[in-house]
C-alpha cells in the first residue's frame, strides 16, 4: 500500500491529543460473511480494526458493496459479526440501544406518526414527560427548521424534509453517538448540500461522535475529522485519512482552500487505486 | 356550491344502481316468466318482509352470526398473520395448513361441522369465522413482511423490546394491508352467512330467501337478494369510512370513490 507523502494519517497513528481523546467506539478485528443461498459465502467485512475517540466525525468511504454500511450496523447491533466484537465506551455491543442513534438513507419514519409523533416517540420511549417530550421535540424541530410542519404526516414531506425529521427524531433520544447510514444519498444535489451545513451547524454545538457511511468524497472532506477509507469487497481499511481543516467550516471558504481540494483528490485516487487493483 | 363535475361524481354510485335496475326491469319484462319478476314487482315485496316481525328477527338473527363470525375471525387472524410475517418458524408451520384450507369452499365444510356442532349457531360462526380468516390473515401476512427493517431498527435503537415493536410498529405500519384484508372478509362474511343458511335452514336472512325459492314466491326471492345487496352495500360503506379514518396517514391524495363512503 503506497502511502501518498501529503497525508499525515495511517493506522498506526497514535490518537491524536483531544481532550476528550477516550475511545468512544472500538471495533475489533470484526470480519462479517454473508451466506448466500447456493452460491459462495461472501465475505463482506475482512478483520476491520477501528477506533473511534469521543466527539469525533468520522466518514467511512468505499465503493459500494465494499461493506461500509455492515460496519455501521454492527456498531449498531443491528447485525452481528461473524467475527471479533465491536465495543462501546469499553462494553461489547451484542443488540441496538439508545446510546447508538441511527439516521438512515431510507428516512425510515413512522408514517403512521406526525412530524411531532416521530420526535416524540423515543423521548416517550425513554419515560420522559409527555409535555416534557413535546417541548423539546418542538425545540428540535425548531432547530432542524421545520417550524410549522409539526402536525404534518411524513408522506406530505418531501425527501430533505423526511430526513430532517430523521434527524431531529434520533437526536431527541440523546444518542451518545449517531450513526448515520448514506443518509444524504437519496436526496438531489442542493437538498444535500443544505443538509450537510446544516448537519455541520448542528454537530458544530455539542459534537457528538458521529460515525458517518458515504460514497461521497466531498462530503467525507467537507464534514469529518478523519476519513477511513475502504477497499472494495472483501472491505478492509485501506487507509485512515485526517482532516486538519479548521472548524467551523463554511463551505463556500473551503471548495477554495486548496487543502481541502488537494484532500479530495487525493482521496479519490486512492477510491480509483482500489477499484481497478480489486477488479477480478 | 358543489360543482356538476363532484355532484355527479357522488351520484355515480346511485345512477349505477338505478341502471342495474332498470335493465333488470326491462329484461324481466322481455322474458316475462313467473320465476323472473321485474325491479318494480321485487321492491314492492320489501316493505312486507321488513315490516313482518318473523322476518325482521330472522334477519338480526343473521347479522349478529356474522359479527360474532366476524370478530372471532378478525381478533384471532389479525396476530397470527402479523407472527408469519415475522417470522419464518410461524410462517412455515401454518402455512400448509393454510393452503390445504384455502381452495375448499368455506360452505362445503358446513355439512362436516353440522356434524360435529349441529345445525345451530355455532356452527354457522365457525362457517363465517373460516370465511373470513383466510384474507385476513394473508393480508396482514404481507403488511408485516412489507414493513421497513429500518423502521424496526430505528424502533429497537429506541428501546423497543420485540413485542412492543410487533405492537408498536409492525401493526401500526401493516394496518392498511390489514384493513384491506378485513374489508374483503367483511363481503366473504355476508356470503359464507348466506350459503351456510342455505345449507342449515334453520332461521336467518338466507333461510327466508331459499324456503320462499321453494315454495315459488319469486317476488320475496328478489326482494330478500336486494336487502342482502343492500347490506353488503352498507357494511362495506360503513366499513370504508371507518378505514378511511384509521389510516388517513397512508391515503394519496386524491381519491377514487370505489364506495358509498
Amino acid at each position: 500500500m503506497k502511502v501518498l507523502p501529503s497525508l499525515r494519517g495511517v493506522e498506526a497513528e497514535p490518537v491524536s491529543a483531544r481532550k476528550n481523546a477516550a475511545a468512544m467506539i472500538e471495533i475489533d478485528r470484526v470480519s462479517q460473511v454473508f451466506r448466500t443461498s447456493g452460491r459462495q459465502d461472501h465475505l463482506a467485512l475482512s478483520e476491520i480494526s477501528l477506533s473511534i475517540e469521543d466527539g469525533a466525525f468520522v466518514s467511512i468511504l468505499g465503493p459500494s458493496g465494499c461493506g461500509k454500511s455492515t460496519l455501521l450496523y454492527i456498531v449498531g447491533g443491528f447485525v452481528n459479526p461473524t467475527d471479533g466484537t465491536a465495543r462501546m465506551k469499553g462494553k461489547a455491543i451484542t443488540g441496538p440501544g439508545p446510546d447508538r442513534g441511527p439516521v438512515f438513507q431510507e428516512f425510515a419514519l413512522f408514517p403512521w406518526k406526525s412530524v411531532l409523533g416521530n420526535v416524540m416517540y423515543g423521548p416517550r420511549q425513554q419515560g420522559v414527560k409527555s409535555a416534557d417530550a413535546e417541548a423539546q421535540s418542538r425545540a428540535l424541530i425548531e432547530m432542524v427548521g421545520l417550524k410549522g410542519f409539526e402536525n404534518f404526516y411524513p408522506k406530505e414531506l418531501s425527501g430533505g424534509m423526511k430526513q430532517r425529521v430523521a434527524l431531529a427524531r434520533t437526536l431527541a433520544y440523546h444518542p451518545a453517538v449517531l450513526l448515520m447510514d448514506e443518509p444524504f444519498g437519496a436526496l438531489d444535489a442542493h437538498t444535500r448540500t443544505r443538509l450537510q451545513n446544516d448537519l455541520l451547524n448542528i454537530w458544530e454545538r455539542d459534537r457528538k461522535t458521529v460515525l458517518f457511511v458515504t460514497h461521497s468524497v466531498d462530503e467525507a472532506v467537507f464534514l469529518s475529522d478523519k476519513v477511513v477509507v475502504m477497499t472494495r469487497a472483501p472491505g478492509r481499511i485501506k487507509q485512515i485519512v485526517d482532516i486538519d481543516l479548521p472548524r467551523p467550516r463554511r463551505r463556500a471558504e473551503l471548495l477554495l482552500d486548496p487543502r481541502y481540494q488537494k484532500y479530495v483528490v487525493d482521496i479519490e485516487r486512492m477510491i480509483d487505486d482500489t477499484s481497478e487493483n480489486q477488479l477480478p | 356550491m358543489i360543482s356538476a363535475r363532484t355532484l355527479l361524481s357522488r351520484s355515480a354510485p346511485l345512477l349505477a344502481c338505478l341502471g342495474l335496475l332498470g335493465i333488470w326491469q326491462v329484461a324481466a319484462l322481455i322474458l316475462n316468466t313467473d320465476s323472473f319478476p321485474t325491479a318494480w314487482q321485487a321492491i314492492c315485496a320489501i316493505p312486507s318482509i321488513l315490516g313482518d316481525k318473523e322476518s325482521l328477527i330472522n334477519i338480526l338473527a343473521s347479522l349478529r352470526r356474522m359479527a360474532i363470525g366476524f370478530s372471532a375471525a378478525v381478533v384471532v387472524s389479525i396476530p397470527l398473520g402479523l407472527m408469519m410475517g415475522r417470522s419464518r418458524a410461524v410462517a412455515s408451520f401454518f402455512n400448509p395448513l393454510l393452503m390445504v384450507t384455502y381452495p375448499v369452499p368455506k360452505a362445503a365444510l358446513m355439512p362436516i361441522i353440522m356434524l360435529w356442532l349441529g345445525v345451530g349457531d355455532l356452527a354457522k360462526m365457525l362457517v363465517i369465522f373460516l370465511g373470513v380468516s383466510l384474507p385476513v390473515i394473508y393480508h396482514s401476512l404481507q403488511g408485516a413482511k412489507a414493513v421497513e427493517e429500518k423502521m424496526l431498527w430505528s424502533g429497537a435503537a429506541m428501546g423497543l423490546s420485540a413485542a412492543q415493536r410487533m405492537i408498536r410498529i409492525v401493526l401500526p405500519a401493516a394496518l392498511p394491508e390489514i384493513l384491506t384484508g378485513c374489508r374483503t372478509g367483511l363481503v366473504l362474511a355476508l356470503i359464507t352467512m348466506v350459503t351456510s343458511e342455505m345449507i342449515a335452514r334453520q332461521s336467518g336472512a338466507g333461510n327466508i330467501l331459499f324456503n320462499s325459492l321453494d315454495m315459488g314466491q319469486y317476488d320475496t326471492v328478489y326482494a330478500m337478494i336486494i336487502i342482502i345487496g343492500a347490506m353488503g352495500i352498507g357494511l362495506d360503506a360503513a366499513f370504508e369510512r371507518l378505514r378511511a379514518r384509521l389510516v388517513k396517514w397512508s391515503e394519496p391524495s386524491f381519491e377514487i370513490p370505489l364506495s358509498f363512503a
